[in-house]
């Protein structure tokens, strides 16, 4: 139609379209749709690329619930990736567990990330990860806010940290002697209040202490100085003081799962950081009797030298002048002075004062503290070591204003620490009997004195039990049947009235001779005496007999084990009476104390069961032997004083055969032994009574 | 829509026969009469004229542009349906578990659950019928383009796009069902399902499809065929 290769020279008319048409003219503008699909398609995939996380992963023990490609990875409840794949390390040991994590928290997985799989939890502070019953088990990471060196290889914990990276807070260890009464999460107080909680106690490297980490949280880590005393408040205490019976009961959750509480007991402590190492203390008081500021940023040093030994003086004791803890005890070395003959051992105690608790200025120099020594030992001021208190063996160095004190003075230029003159306690004596019987406490084991105890009570239950005891009441009733048969035997109550007959006649008889002249009556005098000593013959022919009885019921009554039983019950007392007697019975109160520790420790030992079970077993048998013991005790009293009746019927019957008869004596010293039988009986049963009560309260 | 269709008069035994034969050979077509048809409403003109005097439409013999908006809107088409496969279809949270499945996982999730015609169903008009149409359409392009269709498929191959015109709105039903379930279940908590990115670009990809097999010309498969013939 169009000629190009003539433009504007011929067939003008035809000339309708450019003679060149550019190859773009013929391309459709529909081609910008797919061109805009691509690039839309592009960015979207660019975008995914962009946006697709990094992949990390994490080494766990197990992974139960975790799911490939459902398992969310959250921080702080907010999704933050998926679980990719859930595989195996190549041993098989662990289960690693892929995860791709969004790239804005890809930066801050540094070492501080641990991840951990939430699943329900149901502990004695309460339920958690409860969620995860319907939605399932999810990873849950957490890590600080700083972005460190990123990692992808990370280990799973096996349940939550006790303490967030992000948790502000401070974290301070806890040392301790033995970590029975904390786990892991159990809380921390102050009064009262749960400001934080503990890790699980491990040793130190040589095994000697046990170390706690225990986390505090802000805002309360600053009640934290390095005035601050821990100890433990693990479910409940016992302490018996002058106060009386004391019972300390934490909160339920700490008596389960044990608990540490702090408090600070003094002022001007410096604020603490993170890794600051505290003491734990077995219970409040102590850590009250503690809080002397050790930390004291001013503490000035003197010395003194006491003679004689100064056992139960430690570093650490406490220095008291009138009544008030002012320091306490640095150093104790010892030194000898004198010649081989005279040798004497002097103990240089060095002092650490407080001049602030002195009363002085807190920034108060060596010199000012010297110059208020040297009025205080002017006015008779001497260091003098006393007794921390009556029942522990400690002792404690106390500037006591002694009267009469010989003339001393401050020697300030000594070395190495300026000395305060010392005084021998006054108290030495006393003190050193008090120590010795301390000691003899202290030396004690409780559960020596348990063990006596029970063996005493297997003693008495093995003698209870003892079938010959339990014969006795009936031997001894069947011996009082018999003696009071003999007694009621018609021969023996015939006897006086035969006698007093023999007697009649014969005052008749003399009355008659009187009367009548003597020979004529004479013969019916001898008659009637004939009679009479016939009669008298017939009875005496019936007294070996009866002799011969009375012989059978002592020797009866010999047979009776009674020796046994005495003897028995006189060991038996004589346990009962060294137990109680001891010193440690007189120290039971403090025992008690150290008692009631392991007590505690006994009762946290329950979880593992059969203590229980074995003490009341214990005390069962114990009961039941006292039981049987009283049951069978009990008809003795009854007994002795029918006893006591017999012998005294008998005395008064044998009183009228005469003094020298040998049945005579022979029944009075029979009766006479079973009446000491039958005392011993009601002193052995008043001892039983008594001692088994006393071993039980004791107990 | 053929281009004949518009012929008044002439030779109407021609193109019965020519339909009967399954071949365009005797045919005169009404670009050869000089004549072009409107497409808008089937009003025949002489080709000198350039818009139909009746409905207004652009008026011309053959769209020059057609197969480069074919193969535009193919391509269009065909890009989008990658993302639309890639991407996840649905977003299923139940009890707090999120479950996005693609198409092509949710067709095996329904295996796995034993509806095999459920998932016969989705697979059919999520992938078979996009694929086939994918196919069908650059075929039916190609072979207009490069005039390689076989001597007498002209016939097959128009009965071939109408077919490709009509199913490609069914092609819908996948974005339907997803438009559906996701108004419909939003329990909150228990259950809601959200459209992915798979949904809006399977629906371009179904649409682009759509304008493609419509931009094309079918007067075109006769054209080629008489090229192959002559």
């Amino acid at each position: 139609m169009t000629d190009p290769s003539t433009p504007g020279i011929g067939a003008a008319e035809m000339q309708v379209q450019a003679p060149k048409r550019s190859p773009w003219r013929n391309v459709s503008i529909v081609w910008l749709i797919p061109v805009l699909a691509l690039a839309v398609s592009l960015a979207v995939a660019w975008r995914t690329f962009s946006e697709r996380g990094i992949l990390i992963r994490i080494d766990f023990e197990n992974a139960a619930g975790v799911t490939a490609g459902e398992t969310a990875v959250r921080y702080r409840d907010v999704a933050i990736g998926v679980v990719e794949k859930v595989g195996f390390s190549s041993d098989l040991a662990r289960v690693v567990v892929s995860a791709r994590i969004d790239k804005t928290v890809a930066p801050f997985l540094d070492d501080s990330a641990q991840f951990w799989v939430v699943q329900p939890k149901v502990t004695a502070e309460g339920v958690s990860g409860l969620s995860t019953v319907l939605s399932g088990v999810y990873i849950e990471g957490t890590w600080d806010k700083t972005p460190g060196a990123p990692q992808d290889q990370f280990k799973g914990l096996e349940e939550q940290p006790l303490v967030d990276p992000n948790e502000k807070g401070t974290r301070v260890t806890l040392r301790a002697g033995d970590g029975q009464a904390i786990t892991g999460g159990s809380p921390v107080f102050y009064r009262g209040v749960r400001v934080g909680r503990t890790e699980t106690p491990r040793l130190d490297a040589s095994g000697a202490v046990v170390l706690v980490e225990a986390f505090i949280e802000a805002p309360h880590d600053r009640l934290l100085t390095t005035a601050t005393r821990f100890w433990n408040a693990s479910g409940f205490s016992v302490s018996l003081g002058a106060g009386g019976l004391k019972l300390d009961v934490g909160s339920l959750a700490a008596l389960i799962s044990g608990g540490v509480a702090f408090n600070t007991f003094f002022t001007g402590g410096q604020p603490v950081k993170t890794g600051q190492v505290y003491d734990l203390y077995d219970d409040e008081t102590v850590a009250r009797e503690n809080a002397f500021s050790r930390v004291s940023s001013n503490t000035i040093t003197v010395g003194t030298v006491f003679v004689g030994g100064v056992s139960g003086l430690t570093t650490g004791s406490a220095l008291f002048y009138k009544g008030v803890k002012i320091g306490e005890v640095g150093a104790i070395s010892a030194f000898v002075t004198g010649e081989d003959r005279q040798m004497e051992v002097h103990q240089l105690v060095s002092l650490d004062i407080d001049p602030k608790l002195l009363g002085l200025q807190a920034s108060a120099t060596l010199p000012d503290v010297l110059e208020f020594l040297e009025a205080a030992v002017a006015s008779g001021v001497r260091a003098r070591l006393t007794k921390a208190n009556l029942l522990s063996g400690s002792l404690i160095v106390e500037f006591a204003e002694v009267e009469d004190a010989k003339p001393a003075e401050l020697e300030p230029d000594a070395k190495p620490y300026p000395l305060v003159p010392s005084v021998e306690s006054d108290l030495q004596d006393v003190n050193a009997t008090l120590e010795g019987v301390m000691k003899r406490v202290n030396a004690l084991k409780i559960e020596d004195l348990i063990q006596q105890a029970i063996s005493t009570l297997a003693t008495v239950e093995s003698f209870a039990s003892n079938k010959e005891l339990r014969e006795v009441p009936k031997s001894v009733v069947e011996l009082l049947d018999k003696t009071r048969d003999l007694v009621a035997s018609e021969d023996i109550q015939a006897l006086p009235g035969d006698l007093r007959q023999t007697v009649e006649e014969l005052r008749d008889t003399i009355a008659q001779i009187r009367q009548d002249g003597v020979v004529a009556r004479l013969v019916s005098v001898l008659e009637s005496a004939d009679v009479a000593m016939a009669n008298i013959s017939l009875a005496s022919q019936e007294v070996p007999a009866l002799v011969e009885d009375v012989r059978a019921v002592a020797a009866k009554a010999r047979d009776l084990p009674l020796q046994d039983l005495v003897d028995s019950a006189t060991g038996l007392l004589q346990s009962a009476d060294a137990l109680i007697d001891t010193d440690a019975a007189r120290a039971l109160p403090a025992s008690l104390n150290a008692s009631l520790d392991e007590m505690r420790i006994l009762l946290s030992e329950l979880r593992e069961g059969g203590a229980v079970a074995n003490t009341n077993a214990a005390l069962a048998s114990a009961r039941s032997a006292t039981e049987s013991l009283e049951r069978a005790t009990a008809n003795l009293p009854q007994l002795t004083a029918r006893l006591d009746q017999l012998v005294a019927r008998a005395e008064g019957l044998v009183a009228a055969y005469g003094d020298r008869s040998d049945f005579n004596a022979e029944t009075l010293s029979m009766l006479r032994e079973v009446r000491a039988a039958a005392r011993s009986i009601t002193a052995l049963t008043r001892s039983i009574e008594r001692s088994p009560n006393s071993l039980l309260f004791g107990k | 829509m053929t281009a004949d269709a518009g012929l008044p008069a002439q030779a109407p035994a021609a193109r019965g026969d020519a339909h009967r034969a399954g071949s365009a050979a005797q045919v005169l077509t009404a670009r050869d009469a000089g004549l072009v048809a409107c497409t808008g409403c089937g009003r025949v003109y002489r080709a000198t004229q350039a818009r139909c005097r009746r409905c207004g439409a652009r008026l011309s013999s053959r769209d020059e542009t057609s197969l480069q908006r074919v193969w535009a809107w193919w391509l269009a088409g065909l890009i989008a349906y990658i993302p639309a496969n890639l991407y996840p279809m649905l977003k299923t949270t139940t009890m707090g578990h999120e479950l996005s499945s693609t198409i092509v996982g949710g067709v095996i999730e329904l295996i796995d659950y034993q509806s095999y015609s459920v998932a016969v169903i989705v697979f059919t008009a999520s992938v078979v019928i996009p694929i086939c149409k994918f196919i069908a359409i650059a075929f039916l392009a190609y072979s207009v383009q490069f005039r390689r269709g076989r001597g007498r498929g002209g016939l097959a191959r128009q009965h071939l796009y109408e077919m490709v015109e009509f199913i490609g709105r069914w092609s819908m039903i996948d974005v339907f069902v997803v438009a559906i379930l996701s108004s419909l279940v939003q329990f909150q908590f228990v259950a809601s399902i959200h459209p992915g990115i798979a949904a809006v670009s399977f629906a371009l990809s179904v649409a682009f499809t759509m304008l493609s097999a419509q931009s094309f010309d079918s007067r075109l498969i006769w054209d080629a065929d008489e090229a192959e013939d002559t």
